[in-house]
């Protein structure tokens, strides 16, 4: 038997932008064994929350992750409101649709940039990231913000679409669709592309469901779960049908990903052409009564979980929330013994990771 | 209000974990409450396939120990360690125990899930 090694990958990594560490075991250039450790930057997101009025938590929300902000602050919202509950109008249902598309367009683009730049493929990794631009760009114009958009508010959210933002929107979507549609082309055909990712790390469908993974995660192994599935906010009126795979290697994974940036277009635009007219927000008053509370939504990396208990005052009793990264980390375990130790960031990386999302 | 939440006894949690487990249920994940004299913990699982949700409910005296899911849900395993350095939980056989620093460092404050935090005197890290 060949003597073994054990080496740390990460928390500082060239594919990984935020810190996680794994401890891998190896065997001439076998994997044989991973540990992950994380905690480098947890921030108790979660009891800061107890200590705030309910309004001020959605700022605290929207800054678990700067990638799928806009998602957590809608998260919040939506699982506050089932405490009281409250029911939001069509329109403001459809605006929060919309700017959760347009945040799963541009994290799928960061991560497929990430992606190209993983193999070298630089020039590919700023096409991507150039296109992306453009739908930070709208975010920005219809949001205010590019990063944080702070969009949702208890009851509805806080910005409406005028028609000329409408218009702009819809002309920019197109643009995007076609290029990443072209991009897309060449990366999922590219042979290099192919040759480090197709067969590996492989999750089987059984593994994929006891491991509890999510997202692009879960649905590249063959399973058919997408929490957009439950029809909440505008999806029980939109053309929806989850993207699924069957390899379950990271190929499979990137394809999804790649898929679902085509169909968040798609959603887009369909949901901006059926924008209902009315009120974007409803008011809320007083405090939700003691009560507790779930919801999911799905994140560009997967299900997003929220409880919420409150206790009839101005405060929550607590609040908890399991990102999609803290569902995905424990595939890794199963995903990388048995590769060579060349490929462990492409399949590092095929998870798409927040450890911002994880360590709340 | 969570819907299709069973109450259920601590030794009675393996078995009927097991049964999620038997029908390809996921995993999805656990909540921890402070209810003053106990910790109340539920373990949410998602119906495969589908997106229907339910959840079994324990509640355990503060010293009291609970068995580990992680010998038949391994996921479980972040988040079990994640209540045992936030709540103290006294969860038993974890498959990775990561020793009460998964997330809190050595100079992190104790317990801090806990309503009220036990202070003792020089105490440091997660449990």
């Amino acid at each position: 038997m060949a003597p073994r090694t054990i080496a740390p990958f990460g928390p500082q990594h060239p594919v990984l932008p935020e810190p996680i560490q794994l401890k891998i075991t190896y065997e001439d250039e076998k994997v044989v064994d991973v540990l992950p450790a994380i905690g480098y930057g947890h921030r108790g997101i979660e009891k800061a929350c107890e200590l705030n009025e309910y309004p001020k938590n959605i700022y605290l929300c929207e800054r678990i992750c700067g990638i799928c902000s806009c998602i957590h602050g809608i998260t919040y919202c939506e699982v506050v409101e089932r405490l009281w509950p409250v029911e939001i109008p069509p329109r403001a249902k459809f605006l929060r649709t919309i700017w959760s598309e347009m945040s799963r367009t541009h994290s799928h683009l960061l991560w497929l940039g990430l992606l190209a730049d993983a193999f070298g493929f630089e020039s590919m990794f700023m096409q991507f990231w150039r296109i992306r631009e453009k739908v930070l760009d709208l975010l920005e114009m219809t949001a205010g913000q590019r990063v944080t958009q702070s969009i949702s508010v208890i009851g509805g959210v806080r910005r409406d679409l005028n028609g000329e933002q409408k218009k702009k929107c819809i002309e920019v979507l197109k643009e995007v669709r076609k290029e990443s549609e072209a991009l897309i082309g060449v990366l999922a055909n590219d042979y290099t592309v192919k040759a480090r990712t197709v067969g590996k790390g492989v999750l089987s469908k059984d593994q994929a469901i006891a491991l509890g993974c999510a997202g692009p995660t879960l649905r590249a192994s063959g399973v058919c779960e997408d929490c957009r599935m439950q029809k909440y906010q505008a999806y029980g009126d939109l053309e929806f049908e989850p993207i699924v795979e069957t390899a379950g290697d990271s190929y499979a994974r990137a394809v999804v990903r790649a898929r679902e940036t085509l169909q968040a277009i798609d959603l887009q635009l369909e949901a901006l052409g059926k924008l209902p007219a009315g009120d974007i927000n409803v008011s809320v008053k007083g405090n939700p009564p003691a009560n507790e509370a779930i919801f999911r939504s799905e994140q560009p990396r997967g299900e997003v979980f929220y409880y919420a208990k409150g206790n009839g005052t101005r405060n929550l009793e607590r609040l908890r929330v399991r990102t999609p990264t803290y569902a995905n980390i424990p595939s890794l375990l199963v995903m990388l013994p048995g590769c060579e130790l060349a490929d462990v960031p492409i399949i590092a990386l095929s998870i798409d990771p927040c450890i911002s999302c994880t360590e709340r | 209000m969570i819907e299709n939440l069973k109450e259920i006894k601590k030794d009675e949690l393996l078995s009927e974990v097991k049964k999620y487990a038997d029908a390809k249920a996921r995993f999805v994940t656990a909540v921890c409450n402070d209810l003053g004299d106990k910790l109340e913990v539920t373990y949410y699982f998602n119906a495969s396939p589908g997106m229907e949700m339910s959840a079994l409910r324990i509640a355990v005296g503060k010293d009291e120990e609970v068995p580990s899911l992680t010998g038949i849900y391994l996921t479980a395993v972040l988040i079990e360690n994640e209540m045992k350095e936030t709540f103290g939980l006294k969860v038993k056989d974890i498959a990775i125990d990561f020793g009460g620093h998964m997330f809190l460092a050595q100079d992190s404050p104790v317990l801090p899930m806990l309503k009220e935090k036990k202070e003792a005197a020089g105490e440091k890290g997660g449990e």
